[in-house]
Formats: C-alpha cells, structure tokens, sequence
C-alpha cells in the first residue's frame, strides 16, 4: 500500500506544482534512487551481467568482441524504442499490443513517401517527408487507441488488440501484401547501417529514446502523472489530474514511438518485413516486466526496461555462438520472466 | 527472513537452469568439433526450423559433414522472417566459423548481414532461397523453381482435362523461390488454352487465410479446376477450405513440397500430386561446396538439384526416395 501514498502524494504535488522547483532538484536523486531499487533493475541486472560473463568465459574472443556487442545492441534498438512507451503504457495500468503493427503500418507509409519523392535515390528531403509521415501514422493509431481507451471505455487490451489486426491488414491492403522495398541509399547507408564514431546510428537513436523517457517519466510532471494514474486512478481524479487526457497522450506516445521504429525498421532491413514483427507486443511486454515494471500499474522505470530487453537478445546471440539449440532462449526466457514477476510480488508482500 | 531464503532459492535456481543449458550446448558442441582444431566449422542458417523440408536440409548437411570429417552447427529462426533471421546470422559471424550456408528469409534484408559475413572471412553458400546480390556467395544450391512451377502447371492441366479456372496460392511474396514458383506456374498455363489463369493470392504463411482464399474463389468462380499451392500452409488451407466447401474430388489441387503431412494428404486424397525438392541433397551439395571453398578449391557458381512429381501411384516406387523427414 505504501507506494499508493507515494504516488498519491507525487500526485498532489503535481496538482500544485509552482514553487517546488528547487525541491525537486534536491530530492531528484534520491527519488531516482529510489525507483530504480524499486523497480528491481539491480536483481534483472545481476542476471544480465551472469549471462554476459558466462557467455564470456565459455567462448572467450567470440562473444565479447566489438563486432558482436554492437551486433547484440543493434538487434536490441528496435525493440528497446517500442519498450520505452509500452513501459509508460504498464505504468498507467494499461497495455498495448498493436506495437508491433503499427510499426509495421508507418513504415509501409513511410516506404510508400519515400517512393514516390524518388525512391532509391531520393535526396535528404524525402527521407525527412519519410520520417515525419512514420511519426504521424504511429502518432495516429496510437491516438485511435488512446481515444477508444478513454472515450469509448473499451478495455485497452481489447482496443489494442483489435488495432494490432488493423494495422496489419491495413498495411497488408496497401501494399498487396508485397513487401515494399527501394529505400533510399543515403537512408540505408546512415540510420539503416551505418555507424556515428564507431557506434550504430539506431544504437544512438534507441539509446536517446530510452534516455529522454527515462528521464521525462522519472522527474517530470508528465511522469509523475503517469505514475498516478496507474497507482490510483480515483485519487488521481480527486487531485485534478485529467486521467483520461493523461492515458489518451500515454497512448498517443507510445503509438509515436512505433513509428519511429517502423521509420528505423525500414532503414535497417531495406523492406517492409510485413510477415515479421508478429511477437513484438509480446517481447516488449516481457522486457518491461523482466525490468521490474508491475503490470498492475503504477510502478516501474526505463532502466529496468532496458535490461529487460537486452537479456532476450544476449541469450539468443550467445545460444547461437555456444551452438545451443535455439529453442532454449525461448524457454529460458520464459523461466525468467516467472522469476522475475514472482521476486516482484515478494518485494512487495515484505514492504512494511 | 525466509522471504529472502525463497528469493535466493529462486535466484540459484534459475542460475542453475542456465548453466544447465550452458553445459547442454557445449557438449553438443564439444561432441560436435570432436578433437577439433583443424577440422573445419561450418554452420547452416535455415529459413525456419520448425519445418520438414528445412529439416531434412540440415539432415543432408549433417550427414555429409559427418562424412567429410567437418564440424556442423545448424541455427535457424522460429519463424520464417528476416527480423528474426538477422541477429542470428550476425551471431554466427561474431562465433566465425570457416564457412556458412543459409537459406535467406529475405532477397533484401539479408545483404547487409551477408556483406558483413563475408568482409569477415567467412566463405558463403546460398542453399534453397538467395538474396538479390550474387556477389556475396561463393556458391548457390537451389532447384530450379519455375521449372517446379512448370510441371506443376503440367500436372495442373493433365488433372483436370485442361478445362477451367486455375488458381495459385502463394506464400508471401518477396521469397525467391516461392515467386519462380508462382512465375513458372503462370508462364506454363498460358499454353493451355482451356485453362484460365486466376491471379496470384497469398496467405502469407497462414492455414486459415489459404482456406478463406478458397471459399472466396469458388464462390466468384464457380468454374475453379483446379489449385497449386507454392507452400505447406497454403497447401494445408486449401485441402481445408475445398473440404468445407464440399467440391474435394471436383477440384483438383498440386502441391508442394512432400513432408509428412503433405504425404498424408496425398494418401487421403486431399492433393493429387505433389512437386517434391530434394532438400537432402540440398544440404549435401551445400556442405561440399563449401568444404571446397574452405580448402582453397574452385566452387561451383549454382547447384540445381533435382525435382519430382509424386503421386499416390508412384509413392511406393520411384516417388518415394523423395519423401521429406521430420526428423534426421
């Protein structure tokens, strides 16, 4: 119960916000503390650093080695953009299982822009026509989602999954179900492939989404809101936080960011992948719960999403290079998750 | 403080659950290089390891590698799909073995992982599917697929007496193969003059949607005579959907491919014929050549291996040696 009145208080502070500044600034490294301790990323980044070590020692020079940690990093990108807002999501109590969809959806939209201002060798300005139409159509359905969440009093579950087939057909009906390919090569040369001081464009890009949602869900009043919401929606109400104005941009963010990683899909395959991304609402969920977010709302932080991501993506690269049946990834994950949920729920029972 | 007892029992249980396939993995691949060192390592990336052609493809593999004294690890994605399929084969670069064969999942999306593959070293031979730049392997095994589509079209038109709507259902378009199978398929028909060539559908890997494509079709052409399904799942959905519109028997269907299932199908009347690839010796031809790229020797730019019509007279003769395995 403890973190309710946390939050409620966090709450109340938000409705009176002026004047706090220098507060804020004060306690907002222990408040960071705090989250982080809470949201159990130090016990998922033991197992994360278990895994890397003994992935090190059993095949030393192939597993820890620039080519393969970048490697690792790059597979993670994509999912760690789409984690970020499903962790906002969680937070608030919700869940969205059109993400992978949607990214699938602004990126046929994106394709099909950047086509038609001259394909393969489209300049800059069509790249950037390609990006801004990706963020709109991602901004769009997670708008679609947010509204039938708060307006039409649909369970977020059932809305997200009726966008999540959406989404897919309608990607599937513009494009014939042929994968669109012809991305510009001043795209695919740079975000999709290629590297800024020896680190991938997409690395740099996840890393800057994670790190802005990190921070802007850890210490600003658009995250302590988020916080609320999820925590108590009734208090959050009594102490004028407009819920439903709070959940539909919750979910208008998340919808943004699928389409930044469908914008960053594209560059990086070259084509639509239409047939892919099928499990993606699933794998962010799990990361997000593996970094210690509740699913029941409320609690949670980006960090422990990012360990979350990355420990799915560790063990398959270091199953393979180990040469271990690739089967074992999805049921050791699987194993983790449990364990991770049932750590979860035990902190919680032992708070006083 | 038994709480805590129980988090750190979890904690060394779940350590223990890794360390467990830890061990399991390296002794598979232990056993696997032998007394190693200078044996060389090879690895096969498939297109997907949940299906009975890829299957008896790293069963070729494995048995010829077995036979020429190299070390062989086969990966592959759970689904057939590039965004699945990549991390693995940059995974595979990373581990570095002396050479790779892979079937890709996309003719796009699979260069630049490919392109890197190569930059490192690693020689790399195309088996089944291939990506759009042939630069990047040394060599390509594959059967010649719109000569299966052709006999399918063949076989089409000697099943139903060369009167009617024919319909091709595809899996996903953007797969090599499954196109020059589609393509093949619609260049034959045009030689029968009582056949009428529907335009391609995809079911994109999906029973259910083969089976709607269907039910659609026979409603809009009632004429329908006959269907050549490119791939397993299509296959499957149409036998279903010519089921449930109770025309099996009216309408005649090719498949492709001859796994277990497939065979079934085939014995129960479902399908009529099958055009059936040699995946095994797909497997066995990549392995060669890429030990002969390995050792320094010239490689043979493309393999085609063989094809077959199997029907329910000829599976207990000269169609059986063409019957997929589910397991090595």
């Amino acid at each position: 119960m403890s973190h309710q009145g946390d939050e409620l208080s966090a709450a109340q502070n938000a409705s009176g916000e002026a004047g706090q500044n220098a507060d804020h600034v004060r306690s907002l490294a222990h408040r960071l503390r705090q989250r982080v301790l809470r949201a159990n990323a130090l016990w998922i980044l033991g197992v994360l650093c278990v895994l890397v070590i003994g992935f090190s020692v059993s095949n030393p020079g192939q597993f820890l080695t620039v080519f393969n940690i970048r490697n690792i990093a790059i597979s993670a990108a994509i999912l760690l953009v789409l984690s970020v807002g499903q962790t906002y999501v969680i937070i608030t109590g919700g869940i969205d299982l059109s993400v992978g969809s949607v990214l699938i959806f602004s990126g046929v939209v994106d394709a099909k822009v950047m086509a038609a201002f001259g394909g393969l060798n489209a300049g800059v300005g069509a790249v950037v026509l390609g990006l801004l139409a990706s963020l709109g159509t991602g901004l769009l359905w997670g708008l679609l989602n947010g509204f039938l969440v708060t307006k039409a009093r649909v369970p977020a579950l059932i809305v997200t999954l009726g966008t999540f087939g959406m989404a897919l057909g309608g990607a599937q009906l513009l494009t014939g179900g042929v994968d669109v390919r012809g991305v510009p090569n001043v795209l695919a040369n740079s975000i999709g492939i290629g590297t800024v001081l020896g680190v991938p464009y997409l690395v740099v890009i996840a890393a800057v989404v994670a790190l802005v949602g990190g921070v802007v869900l850890a210490v600003t009043r658009f995250g302590r809101h988020t916080y609320a919401v999820g925590s108590n929606v009734e208090a959050a109400r009594r102490v004028g936080i407009a819920v439903d104005r709070q959940l539909l941009a919750v979910y208008a963010l998340v919808g943004l960011l699928a389409g930044l990683a469908g914008f960053l899909n594209l560059a990086h395959f070259g084509t639509t992948t239409i047939s892919g991304h099928a499990e993606d609402n699933l794998n962010t969920i799990a990361a997000v719960v593996l970094g210690g977010t509740s699913l029941f709302g409320g609690m949670g932080a980006v960090i422990g999403t990012v360990i979350g991501v990355f420990i799915p993506m560790v063990l398959q690269n270091g199953f393979v290079i180990v040469g271990i049946q690739p089967f074992w990834q999805t049921v050791v994950v699987g194993a983790v998750l449990i364990a991770a949920v049932y750590v979860d729920q035990f902190k919680r029972r032992a708070r006083p | 403080m038994k709480a805590k007892a129980t988090t750190c029992a979890v904690g060394t249980a779940l350590l223990g659950l890794g360390l467990l396939a830890g061990c399991g993995g390296q002794g598979a691949a232990q056993s696997a290089s032998g007394n190693g060192g200078s044996q060389p390592q090879l690895s096969l990336i498939l297109g997907t390891t949940n299906n009975d052609f890829y299957v008896t493809m790293g069963c070729g593999a494995r048995a010829e590698a077995k036979a020429k004294g190299a070390a062989l690890d086969v990966q592959g994605p759970t689904e057939f799909s590039a965004d699945l399929q990549v991390p693995i084969v940059n995974a595979v670069t990373a581990k570095h073995p002396d050479a790779v064969m892979i079937a890709p999942t996309d003719s796009q999306a699979l260069i630049p992982p490919m392109r890197q593959m190569k930059e490192a070293g690693i020689k790399t031979v195309e088996v089944d599917t291939k990506v759009a730049d042939d630069s990047l392997a040394v060599s390509q095994v594959t059967s010649d697929n719109v000569l299966a589509g052709k006999k399918a079209a063949d076989e089409i038109n000697k099943l139903t007496g060369g009167h009617g709507s024919v319909l091709v259902v595809s899996n996903t378009p953007g797969i090599s193969t499954s196109d020059a199978r589609g393509q093949g398929f619609m260049q034959e028909i045009k030689k029968y003059p009582g056949l009428h060539g529907l335009p391609i559908q995809y079911n994109n890997d999906d029973a259910t949607k083969a089976a709607q494509i269907i039910t659609s079709t026979l409603a809009a052409h009632p004429d329908l005579s006959g269907v050549f399904a490119t791939a397993e799942t299509a296959a499957e959905g149409v036998a279903t959907g010519l089921k449930g519109a109770d025309t099996s028997g009216k309408v005649s269907m090719v498949g492709f491919d001859a796994g277990p299932t497939q065979i079934q199908a085939l014995k129960a009347g479902d399908v009529q014929a099958l055009v059936a690839q040699e995946p095994y010796r797909e497997g066995q031809a990549a392995v060669d050549q890429a030990l002969k790229a390995v050792s320094g020797k010239p490689t043979v730019k493309e393999v085609r291996t063989g094809l077959a019509i199997v029907t329910k007279d000829n599976l207990a003769t000269s169609g059986s040696k063409y019957v997929y395995k589910s397991a090595c």
